[in-house]
């Protein structure tokens, strides 16, 4: 069930380092200082170079699937489970990639109704977001990915940006190393997943790759640069806020912006928080691309329809959720979900398909 | 065509939406520059805290005007309603500069409810002055010092005595860190007013539980300084036979050591690198400024191990011993710290003057 995409509508191999990074370098940024060092103390930048290695690994084996069947998940699911179940199972993608889009929007507009503006309503917020989402992906995915390119070059001197934080910095916070046990360790990996998925919509962006093999390269540089950005924050917020401190922040990274003081701006947050609509929209514009493209496959939609449809189905979830806790609710469930999805599933998926593989020549 | 029309019409949303939230306009807010807090003084309303801010008036070619409101209240955010009240225009506290408490009220009552509303509030920055008023804060704020606000005066007297004198690094961020830091203590700068226009930075406070449990005086504070900034600048008058010296201390830096484990005992280096500013003998002399140089580390061990003592008798660690333990040794219990393991360590000092210059003369 291999399909061919136009060559006009494919990207060069290097776009997949923008992409995945992009994906990846969201709204879990913002927080993931704390959650790991609840369970690793802080120790928790040993998990970001764990969960990083895990990464690699797994884009490995999505390559080696990928290029089995030479399609998408949708090629993969069919290859191995048949046509219907194959179906039933990659409908699940197009949910989870919605409420990843939902995610991603609602956390952000919370920031911005918290740091900036209170009395900000989601609906209308969300509602002209999602139609530059929406416009964007009429573009198609060039467009989109031109999106993902200038999201990483252009808030890129964000990260220099934290360097202020280092006169009231003690790095020997982190002292002694290996205090906790591996155990701890690897839950805070776990519980970091939030912050590192996206790369899985490779499953769906494959066919779109010129050359995807060179992409290779490209894609697990992605993942480097990662998981190098969330060590230098990791260590960079380990050293200015105590362990008891950091509990308290529930966007740390945010809370390192304040103090920041320059002549022209008195507080950084506004710029900075302004300038993540930027980051978020990529992330914004792939899931609800991939979710889109999914259901376009399994359908035969044109993608002016699922579009629209599914930003409309986003629209609504991202108003229903009103609550801190609500919002913490479906952070942990697509924190949850995504992890068992990437880690779990996908090395699952990888053996069924080697085995099918197998089976087929035979 | 169609595209135009579409831009067009997201274009007009845009507009439209810039309505949505609130505006502020500079002219129509008073923006707080200054908070103090004193006990009431009246009897009926014992127990309750008064709450004076501080706004500037901003006139044509004239200095602000400083403007203070007071009022009675429980607790600091009701102290601002009460306040409001009194105002024609919304109080905010986006660009707030420094928090004073009265002395009587951090001794006996204690700061720490007060300061959370200040971290909590994300228009408040990290670098906001917190400091003790050796008096009324009420009557230290309703004064007229410099021409740039009162407020300003005030931090920028701190930043001054920071950036160029005996001043540790001190703020809103740096008082969390210490109170939050496992094994250390947090301090504040204390200002005392003089007369209706001069101020006078006179001394450090030290906390205890949020309460303030020991103070030491200017001449202290430099070598306080030496202890706990990592590097430090500041002056010291050092006397000998032939005159006496300013010394400048351009740059300072400490190192902590663990040398013993049975009894605990931490050796701390202290290198200062100075010059003389002025010098009341005769001719300085390489002989001198040996001489110079062993009265100055005689005097910073002594003097250091005075303040060392006095901290010991107040069970207080400003200086972060316990937190400097807990990274040197694996699973160091911090629990009771300050009231009985601090009581036996052993703390040398091996103090290292170079004094490079001697001004332009001879």
């Amino acid at each position: 069930m291999s399909m061919s995409i136009p060559e006009n509508k494919k990207v060069s191999p290097f776009l997949v380092f923008f992409i995945i990074n992009t994906m990846q370098f969201g709204i879990g940024v913002l927080g993931f200082q704390r959650i790991i060092a609840k369970y690793a103390g802080y120790d928790g930048w040993i998990s970001v170079i764990i969960t990083g290695i895990g990464i690699h690994i797994l884009l490995w084996m999505m390559y080696k699937m990928l290029k089995i069947v030479d399609g998408d998940i949708v090629s993969i699911h069919s290859f191995v489970f048949g046509k219907t179940i194959g179906k039933i199972l990659s409908a699940f993608f197009i949910i989870y990639f919605c409420l990843l889009t939902v995610m991603v929007l609602r956390t952000y507009i919370e920031i911005v109704q918290v740091w900036m503006f209170p009395t900000l309503e989601t609906f209308w917020f969300a509602l002209v977001f999602l139609a530059v989402v929406v416009y964007a992906n009429f573009g198609g995915f060039r467009t989109i990915t031109g999106i993902a390119f200038f999201s990483i070059v252009l808030p890129s001197y964000i990260l220099a940006i934290f360097l202020f934080t280092i006169p009231y910095s003690e790095f020997d916070n982190m002292l002694p190393i290996f205090e906790h046990s591996i155990k701890d360790i690897l839950t805070a990996s776990k519980n970091m997943s939030l912050t590192v998925i996206g790369f899985e919509t490779l499953l769906v962006f494959y066919p779109f790759i010129k050359e995807p093999e060179k992409s290779k390269k490209w894609g697990h540089l992605a993942i480097l640069y990662t998981t190098f950005l969330c060590l230098y924050l990791t260590v960079l917020t380990f050293a200015y806020f105590p362990e008891k401190q950091l509990q308290l922040n529930i966007w740390p990274t945010l809370t390192m912006w304040k103090i920041i003081a320059m002549p022209f701006v008195e507080r950084f947050e506004y710029i900075g928080i302004a300038n993540w609509c930027l980051v978020i929209l990529p992330n914004a514009c792939i899931s609800l691309w991939c979710a889109s493209h999914i259901a376009k496959r399994l359908f035969s939609f044109t993608v002016r329809k699922t579009v629209p449809i599914l930003a409309l189905l986003c629209l609504i979830g991202t108003s229903l959720l009103f609550t801190r806790t609500q919002i913490n609710f479906l952070s942990d469930l697509v924190s949850n979900v995504g992890f068992y999805l990437t880690f779990g599933y996908i090395p699952l998926l990888f053996i069924s398909t080697l085995i099918a593989k197998k089976v087929k020549k035979k | 065509m169609k595209s135009i029309y579409t831009a067009i019409s997201i274009l007009c949303i845009y507009l439209l939406l810039t309505g949505c939230v609130k505006k502020e306009i500079l002219d129509e807010i008073y923006l707080i520059e200054s908070i103090g807090f004193d006990h009431s003084k009246e009897k009926s309303n014992k127990g309750m805290i008064v709450g004076t801010i501080l706004y500037p008036i901003y006139q044509p070619d004239q200095p602000p005007k400083n403007k203070t409101l007071t009022a009675e209240a429980h607790i600091k955010k009701s102290v601002l309603q009460e306040i409001q009240l009194q105002s024609a225009n919304p109080i905010v506290t986006g660009s707030m500069e420094i928090v004073l408490f009265s002395k009587e009220l951090a001794t006996n009552e204690g700061v720490l409810e007060l300061i959370d509303p200040f971290q909590r509030d994300p228009a408040v920055g990290s670098g906001l002055y917190l400091a003790v008023v050796d008096g009324e804060a009420k009557e230290l704020m309703e004064g007229n010092y410099g021409i740039r606000g009162n407020a300003t005066y005030f931090s920028n007297l701190i930043e001054n005595n920071i950036k160029n004198e005996d001043l540790p690094k001190t703020n809103l961020h740096k008082f969390l860190f210490s109170y939050y830091q496992k094994g250390q203590t947090p301090f504040m700068p204390q200002l005392k007013r003089i007369s209706k226009e001069k101020v006078l930075l006179n001394g450090i406070c030290f906390f205890k539980h949020g309460k303030i449990v020991h103070t030491i005086s200017p001449q202290e504070m430099f070598f306080f300084r030496l202890l706990v900034d990592k590097y430090s600048n500041g002056l010291h008058r050092v006397k000998i036979d032939e005159g006496e010296a300013a010394i400048r201390s351009i740059r300072s830096v400490h190192r902590f050591k663990l040398t013993n484990r049975f009894p605990k005992e931490v050796t701390v280096q202290i290198k200062v690198h100075g010059i003389i500013n002025e010098y009341t003998g005769t001719k300085v002399t390489p002989k001198v400024i040996d001489s110079l140089q062993k009265e100055f580390e005689k005097e910073i061990d002594e003097e250091c191990k005075k303040l060392i003592e006095s901290f010991k008798e107040n069970k207080i660690d400003p200086i972060g011993f316990g937190h400097f333990m807990k990274t040197q040794i694996r699973n160091f219990d911090l629990t009771d710290w300050t009231d009985s393991q601090f009581q036996n360590l052993i703390v040398k000092l091996e103090p290292d003057v170079t004094i490079a210059e001697a001004g332009v003369i001879e």
